[in-house]
């Protein structure tokens, strides 16, 4: 039963979202190219916060879970909330980051496919870096299949101002290359010892979560995660570990 | 069975939302949020129970029997032959594993005493396994003591150079089928085909694509053994040859 | 007879003369269970519920006929030996009319399940009472599908129901037995009503003046 249902999940993706997909990239494109060098209402806040603490500057976060067969199952988006932050995620380009995440986050897929057969772990810590948007991702894999993202987006740097340019230009060329950026200019940097253990702490808080969902007999595996309790655990986890 | 587009999954997250206008930006509206289940007034729900919690509770082996077999009767009620009602018992089972294997690593992960090696010493968290023979030792051990409360009794891999990919688990005395009496006309069902299900469960979930399926072996000494084939995809067997060469263990 | 020499019972067969199982897999086997029903009958739960009692029937008596199999007196001849099997481990009650059922009912979800629910809300001819469930391994792990329905119309575990009609059946007390609440569905309390319809024949040993 369950795999006639799989199969059917399939053809159904196939032949409907195409369409989503030509009905959403345009716009999203334009705004690209409209608003990026702009971008001021992320300049404002971000700039407020920094003055709260300047020596932390806040993460933003897109966390998604993925089923094996990459059925989005939950995700969410929040901000630093350590060292004063205010766990409010503030994305460089605020009107597209929902389907940029996303974007970024399954362009890792196939690096995570091939992690996943080469590290046993279940945390597999960083595993991809996509320039353009200086976003990283983190991934974490339930032995049952089902994956953990987490995309970091540090905060567009006032200092920096440069770099805006960069990404409008980038973000449309970059988008099927490869090129893979060191991070260790980044002032908090996703990819620091520190930062992967928090992440696992958070990923480990989450699994705990996602194995009390998963035992449900009501609860079949590609079922997308509804509950609001569970959506208050993981926005708490964020809280308490990033 | 060929997996959907990454670009095509990709824009199904969006479920037809508006990209978020508003700063700051909040997920909170960007799934449609259900209005959620009713709680008692204590607002206790699946997740403030500790998964540890019924970890070392006990049950009565009649009224698992009595259970178990009136989920066979029901299902035999809805089927027309023996292999249907197996297919069925190891669909049920197939679940089952998936949540188990969650279980087992979420147990192993929590506790000092790992519930997946043998020694109590190991405190990092287990590995997924890669391999073949990591994975039928993860069932025949760990999984198998969850369950039942000891260790499967034998793990196989077939000599034949035909049939590389089968392997067998034997239990002598599975407990599934302790109460049930299977009528003269069905002799050849094996009721363990749920447990069957659970394994083929379990190789899936790790990324295993299996078929398992129960056998009656019996013997003087035991006379409800059954033997559990686990026959490994092609593709299985494939990667399992790169993993080799690339030394993954 | 007191509450107390009743748990000291069940707890005394339950150590003494039940095999045991890793509780997680009756929990885990009741919910594929009721999770098959519910989607062969297509969520209409009013049936699963009725599915579900019927199982629950069969497993009553059957568990019955097990225990006393198992105490050495091997098949009873009659329902009055049954009884009076009963009686000699421990369960005759020189009271009220009505603690007999109370007896067997808390005694036979401690060899069922494990647990000891508590006795309650009597009317006052004794004729009804009501079970409270503190413990219940059946819904560990569950959630009800937010479907808007299952929360009003299932009940997870109506099973129950079924195996104390079927196991006071089996003693010659026939019974009504329903949940009025249940956590899984929001409520405070998980609660089973039950209701003595009469008891079998006459062939009941005479109550103890």
């Amino acid at each position: 039963m369950h795999k006639i249902f799989q199969i059917f999940q399939v053809y159904t993706y196939v032949l409907i979202y195409p369409w989503t997909l030509l009905a959403k990239s345009s716009p999203l494109i334009t705004h690209v190219i409209s608003q990026t060098p702009a971008n001021s209402p992320d300049g404002l806040s971000l700039h407020t916060s920094t003055l709260i603490n300047r020596d932390r500057p806040k993460m933003s976060y897109y966390f998604t879970i993925l089923s094996p067969s990459d059925t989005p199952l939950f995700n969410i988006a929040f901000g630093t909330s350590k060292g004063g932050g205010d766990g409010i995620a503030r994305f460089r380009f605020p009107e597209t980051a929902q389907y940029m995440n996303q974007f970024i986050i399954h362009s890792s897929l196939d690096i995570l496919e091939e992690a996943q057969w080469t590290n046993g772990s279940m945390y597999l810590k960083h595993i991809d870096t996509y320039p353009p948007a200086a976003a990283y991702i983190t991934a974490f894999l339930t032995p049952s299949g089902a994956r953990f993202l987490l995309l970091h987006q540090p905060p567009h740097l006032p200092s920096s101002t440069g770099s805006s340019g960069l990404g409008a230009s980038s973000l449309l060329g970059s988008a099927g290359s490869t090129t893979r950026a060191s991070s260790s200019s980044i002032a908090a940097n996703p990819t620091s010892p520190q930062t992967e253990e928090a992440v696992r702490q958070f990923m480990n808080e989450v699994y705990e979560n996602y194995v009390k969902t998963a035992m449900s007999p009501f609860y079949k595996q590609g079922m997308e995660i509804k509950s609001p309790v569970f959506r208050t655990r993981v926005t708490a986890a964020g809280k308490k570990w990033l | 069975m060929a997996a959907p587009p990454r670009h095509a999954t990709m824009l199904s997250i969006s479920n037809g939302d508006k990209p978020a206008q508003a700063q700051p930006q909040t997920q909170q509206t960007t799934l449609p949020q259900s209005p959620g289940l009713r709680v008692p007034s204590n607002r206790k729900t699946i997740y403030d129970r500790h998964l540890n919690r019924s970890r070392n509770a006990e049950s009565s082996r009649a009224s698992f029997a009595f259970l178990f077999g009136e989920m066979v009767t029901y299902a035999q009620r809805r089927v027309t032959g023996i292999q249907d009602l197996e297919k069925r018992l190891n669909e049920q089972g197939y679940p089952l594993g998936l949540r188990l294997l969650d279980l087992l690593f979420y147990r192993s992960t929590s506790t000092s005493s790992s519930a997946l090696s043998s020694s109590s010493t190991s405190s990092s968290p287990p590995n997924r396994p890669l391999r073949i023979i990591t994975l039928l030792h993860l069932i025949h051990g760990p999984l198998w003591r969850l369950l039942f409360g000891r260790a499967a009794d034998a793990l196989e891999h077939s000599v034949s150079p035909d049939t590389p990919n089968e392997y067998m688990i034997t239990d002598n005395d599975p407990l599934v089928n302790t109460y049930i009496s299977v009528p003269r006309e069905m002799s050849m069902l094996n009721c363990a085909a749920f447990v069957a299900g659970i394994i083929e469960g379990v190789c899936d979930g790790c990324g295993f694509e299996t078929k398992v399926s129960a056998h009656n072996q019996p013997t003087d000494l035991w006379p409800s053994r059954t033997v559990f084939l686990v026959r490994f995809g092609d593709a299985v067997m494939e990667r399992e040859k790169v993993l080799e060469r690339s030394g993954v263990k | 007879m007191s509450s107390n020499k009743t748990s000291r019972i069940g707890e005394e067969i339950w150590k003494t003369r039940v095999d045991k199982v890793n509780a997680e897999l009756v929990t885990l086997t009741y919910g594929t269970i009721v999770a098959q029903l519910c989607q062969d009958y297509d969520s209409n739960y009013q049936d699963v519920n009725k599915q579900l009692e019927k199982m629950g029937y069969n497993i009553g008596m059957r568990l019955i006929e097990d225990f006393l199999a198992k105490s050495g007196v091997g098949r009873c001849a009659n329902f009055r030996d049954t009884a009076d099997m009963i009686a000699k481990v421990g369960l005759n009650s020189d009271t009220l009319k009505g603690a007999r059922i109370v007896d067997i009912s808390q005694v036979g979800f401690k060899i069922f399940l494990n647990v000891t629910p508590t006795v309650t809300n009597w009317t006052s001819d004794n004729a009804q009472f009501s079970l409270i469930f503190e413990e219940n391994p059946l819904a560990d792990f569950v959630e009800l599908p937010d479907d808007g329905r299952a929360q009003d119309e299932l009940w997870f575990s109506n099973i129950l129901c079924g195996v104390l009609r079927g196991a006071l059946e089996m003693v010659q007390m026939q019974i009504e037995a329903h949940f009025v609440s249940d956590v899984l569905r929001g409520d405070d309390t998980t609660e089973m009503r039950v209701s003595l319809v009469r008891y079998i024949e006459d062939e009941m040993p005479p109550e103890e003046e």
